[in-house]
């Protein structure tokens, strides 16, 4: 009997135990952050418990994690309020019903393509606070005081490099992010728009006579031994830090790598080819609410009132420098000239479509690109027949 | 003492029990709470009882299994025959919940600010203001207009007006309430600031099982997985629902699928084979040569090249990705500097399967190596003895008395190692992922994908986004087939046994 009684006593203490574990919290938010933006949130939220008395928890997790466990713990009552992700999440988080509009108080203080890609049918779905952009790095030792404003330019100087053995470009291989400014530069498109201002899913940009001769180019590049073949991003790194390559396309993201090499380096957009620039995707970085929060209130008023503003976004501009899309505070990061450089390239971009059948885009035309790397198919066969497998993905998924 | 020690254990036992049966409650995962309640009753009776005694170390590990083996395995076949993947995450419930949450703010939607009064029963009192100055009262759900100095004013003034402060504590609470502004709208909060008018999109008919749009009337039925409008339109997100037989007939009607998994299938079993074989012969070459006593610094020789198996996987195949870089790669210099031409690793797809093969034979001979020496020692001196009289050639002696010999405790080591590279996700993801692409194939699939690296860049890598349906149906297709190579396994070591009854 006595056994019995100690049994019961410790079911009642366990359970009493993990309730409070699992329990959703109405009147408390709990915001996911990667590990760059957890501190700055840390010390707004204590700010906003001086002001309102309402506890902001932060959750620390991989930015790469955060989408996928969205997925898995939100419908479970257990996720957070608010997360930090990328803008080309929207079109998966949206589609799944995981996040929901936010109201932002003030549009106009926000950069309109930063804005514009947390905006999904009309409404916002993020507050921005980052913008990017690849461009061109480039080592004033090989490449020059100003880099190369031209491709024409760019295939001079790369005939000389590289009977020293060195290229004039290099970049991340097989990437379709990296190489959609070969695709863009003579007018080429992932989707196009349709009369609504809308995304057509069915009309894909990437074989047409544009596309196909900027892939071109890309790839009498690699023949040439202009563009180093087939380097994924630690080799691009790597050479461009031994001063073994010009020019390096990639994004702001680098820049700590090449200025711990000690390369005398700057910053452009994308050169141009027969007169055209190759516009770059615009990616944009935010915060977003779930739609499983039981604060939506709250956390769009800790959104407007305490996270947009001049301060908090400093304070994450220095955190980790990225261009800013809150205009209060653009004047003082674009100070900095690499900041400088990646908005003009940004002002070029082209926002990254969102909308879930890019899904099926990346695959294709990554596979394409690789057959091109790898010289086993010419580049309009390859992309063509990407094409014609990304709309016959998109319309089996049933857009 | 022993009793109490039973009765700690037990207690623990269902504390544990406890926690993890509220925490699959709450996410609603009802057959495993089913099944782990049935383990956590039989338990309690088997220890209380003595007459469970015998099933003490019995049920543990049927638990387990149950729990670990069985129910994984239903679930997957569950899956299998449902869209559960990017746009169906959802359950049917929670999709309903958030459409029937959708309000459209009116196009000219006017701002009213809003005054909140607590009355002494503590229930809420809302003064709503519009642009023009025009107040409103909202009290249970129903507004009244106010004219100019209505003595309801005076009454609201006896009460307690909620701070800002004391306002964005009671968020929840006040964007909760709603107020009937005509047939059709509804007064809601749409800030800390202000109320709006707002109209609500869908509605829910429960008999029906049917959400109709309450501004154009359409009617949205539930489809596989999705609410559809008469002319085929859908409305996202969708949610889980069982789609009977589609993923398998996608897996084996469309020859863009198909194609890529024979030749995915043809060459998981290539590699594991060969993955087994050069492993094994360079292995029990070494372990020949380090078994020879007149070999001088024989412990040196075993420990340097035990070291491959001793360095992390994940090290070693990252190395050797570097290694085999095309433009860069050592390997690769080093043949252009003596043959003058040098090898696309890892782009063509015969040079990235030799890759992965020389890889998984760094990676595994020091295994065979090892398992070869500790065989070779048991076999007994006096058999080379005997054949050495009979005038054996070393040959011979290798042929008729090592290797059999060897086998009988090898073999079924071989056939765990050939299962093991069967599923070697690790190293095919680190050096090739896969990679080069098959041309053509509608999903995710390279040369050099195994089935276990084709399901899962399947699941997550697919032009879906994820599709843990298709993934699913995938998995039970190499579970039949996984079923079927240890049946045949099993007879094979069974014949095994046979050779040392035999000698």
């Amino acid at each position: 009997m006595k056994r019995l009684t100690t049994i019961l006593v410790v079911l009642v203490l366990a359970a009493l135990v993990s309730m409070p574990v699992m329990a959703s919290v109405p009147g408390e938010l709990l915001i996911w952050s990667d590990g760059e933006r957890a501190p700055i949130l840390t010390a707004v939220a204590k700010e906003f418990v001086v002001e309102y008395g309402i506890t902001v928890k932060i959750q620390e997790l991989p930015f790469g994690d955060i989408r996928d466990n969205l997925a898995i713990v939100a419908p479970t009552g257990e996720g957070p309020d608010i997360i930090v992700g990328a803008h080309d999440w929207l079109g998966q988080l949206v589609t799944d019903g995981l996040i929901e509009p936010i109201d932002v108080a003030d549009p106009s203080l926000f950069l309109e393509s930063g804005l514009d890609a947390f905006t999904w049918g009309g409404q916002y779905y993020g507050i921005p606070y980052a913008i990017e952009a690849i461009g061109l790095i480039y080592n004033k030792d090989l490449a020059g005081e100003d880099g190369f404003q031209t491709f024409e330019e760019l295939i001079d100087v790369g005939m000389k490099l590289r009977d020293e053995g060195k290229y004039a470009l290099v970049m991340p291989q097989p990437d379709p992010y990296h190489t959609f400014p070969f695709f863009s530069i003579l007018g080429g498109y992932v989707f196009g728009m349709n009369a609504d201002g809308v995304l057509d899913p069915l009309d894909v940009g990437l074989a047409n006579a544009g596309a196909v001769e900027g892939f071109e180019l890309f790839e009498y590049l690699m023949d040439e031994r202009i563009l180093a073949r087939a380097t994924p991003y630690d080799t691009m790194m790597s050479l461009f830090q031994n001063g073994n390559a010009a020019g390096m396309i990639t994004g702001p993201w680098a820049f700590n790598d090449v200025r711990s090499a000690g390369i005398n380096y700057g910053f452009q957009q994308i050169p141009s080819y027969k007169g055209q620039f190759g516009r770059p995707f615009l990616g944009a970085q935010g915060f977003m609410m779930s739609a499983f929060s039981e604060n939506k209130m709250l956390a769009n008023l800790f959104l407007n009132e305490f996270v947009a503003t001049k301060d908090t976004m400093l304070a994450i501009y220095e955190g980790d420098p990225r261009p800013t899309a809150f205009l209060p505070a653009a004047d003082i990061i674009n100070e900095d000239p690499d900041m400088r450089g990646v908005m003009e390239s940004a002002a070029e971009g082209i926002p990254m479509p969102a909308i879930p059948a890019m899904n099926a885009v990346w695959t294709a035309w990554s596979d394409a690109l690789e057959l091109v790397i790898n010289e086993q198919s010419e580049p309009q066969p390859a992309i063509e027949n990407a094409v014609q497998l990304i709309i016959q993905t998109i319309k089996d998924s049933g857009y | 003492m022993g009793k109490m020690m039973k009765g700690i254990t037990l207690g623990l036992l269902n504390v544990v029990f406890i926690w993890i049966a509220l925490f699959l409650l709450n996410a609603e995962a009802y057959l495993v709470f089913v099944l782990l309640l049935l383990g956590a009753l039989l338990t309690n009776f088997i220890f209380i009882t003595p007459k469970g005694y015998p099933y003490r170390y019995l049920l543990p590990a049927s638990f387990f299994m149950i729990l670990l083996v069985v129910y994984p395995i239903i679930y997957t076949v569950y899956i299998s025959v449902t869209n559960y993947g990017t746009g169906n995450i959802l359950n049917k419930e929670q999709v309903i919940a958030q459409f029937e949450e959708r309000y459209t703010l009116e196009p000219s939607a006017e701002q009213y600010a809003f005054q909140v009064y607590r009355d002494p029963q503590a229930s809420l009192w809302f003064l709503f203001t519009d642009a023009q100055g025009a107040q409103l009262l909202g009290r249970d759900g129903e507004i009244t207009r106010l004219e100019a100095g209505d003595p309801i004013l005076m009454q609201l003034a006896a009460f307690h007006e909620l701070s800002r402060v004391e306002l964005v504590q009671a968020t929840n609470e006040l964007s909760a309430q709603s107020f009937a502004y005509d047939d059709t709208r509804e007064l809601r909060m749409r800030n800390i600031n202000s109320f709006s008018v707002y109209l609500q999109q869908y509605s829910y008919n429960v008999e029906s099982d049917q959400l109709i749009d309450l501004q154009t009337g359409t009617v949205y039925t539930p489809i596989n997985g999705y609410f559809q409008a008469p002319d085929g339109t859908r409305l996202s997100p969708g949610f889980r629902a069982v789609i009977g037989f589609d993923n398998f007939r996608r897996l084996f009607g469309n020859p863009q699928i198909t194609g890529p998994f024979v030749s995915v299938f043809v060459w998981t079993i290539q590699w594991a084979l060969l993955s087994v074989a050069t492993t094994f012969v360079v292995g029990l070459f070494l372990a020949i040569l380090l078994n020879d006593p007149h070999l001088r610094l024989r412990k040196m020789y075993r420990s340097l090249l035990i070291l491959p198996y001793a360095i992390p996987a994940f090290i070693s195949a990252l190395i050797w990705r570097g290694l085999f870089n095309t433009e860069l790669g050592v390997i690769n210099q080093i043949l252009q500097a003596t043959i003058g031409s040098s090898v696309p690793w890892l782009q063509d797809p015969f040079w990235a399967k030799v890759a992965l093969i020389i890889l998984n034979l760094w990676l595994g001979f020091p295994y065979m190596m090892i398992i070869c020496l500790g065989a070779l020692q048991s076999i007994g001196a006096e058999m080379y003895e005997a054949a050495l009289v009979d005038g054996a050639t070393s040959w011979q002696q290798f042929r008729h008395i090592t290797l059999p010999l060897l086998m009988v405790s090898v073999g079924p080591l071989l056939v765990s190692s050939f299962s093991f590279n069967f599923n070697n996700f690790s190293v095919i993801y680190l050096l090739t992922r896969g990679r080069p692409p098959i041309v053509g194939a509608q999903t995710p699939a390279g040369h050099t994908d195994i089935l276990i690296s084709y399901t899962y860049r399947l699941a997550f890598e697919s032009g879906r986004g994820i599709d843990y349906g298709l993934a699913s149906a995938v998995t039970l297709v190499i579970f039949l087939i996984t079923g079927a190579i240890t049946f045949i396994n099993f007879r094979f070591t069974g014949a095994l046994e046979d050779v040392s009854k035999n000698v």
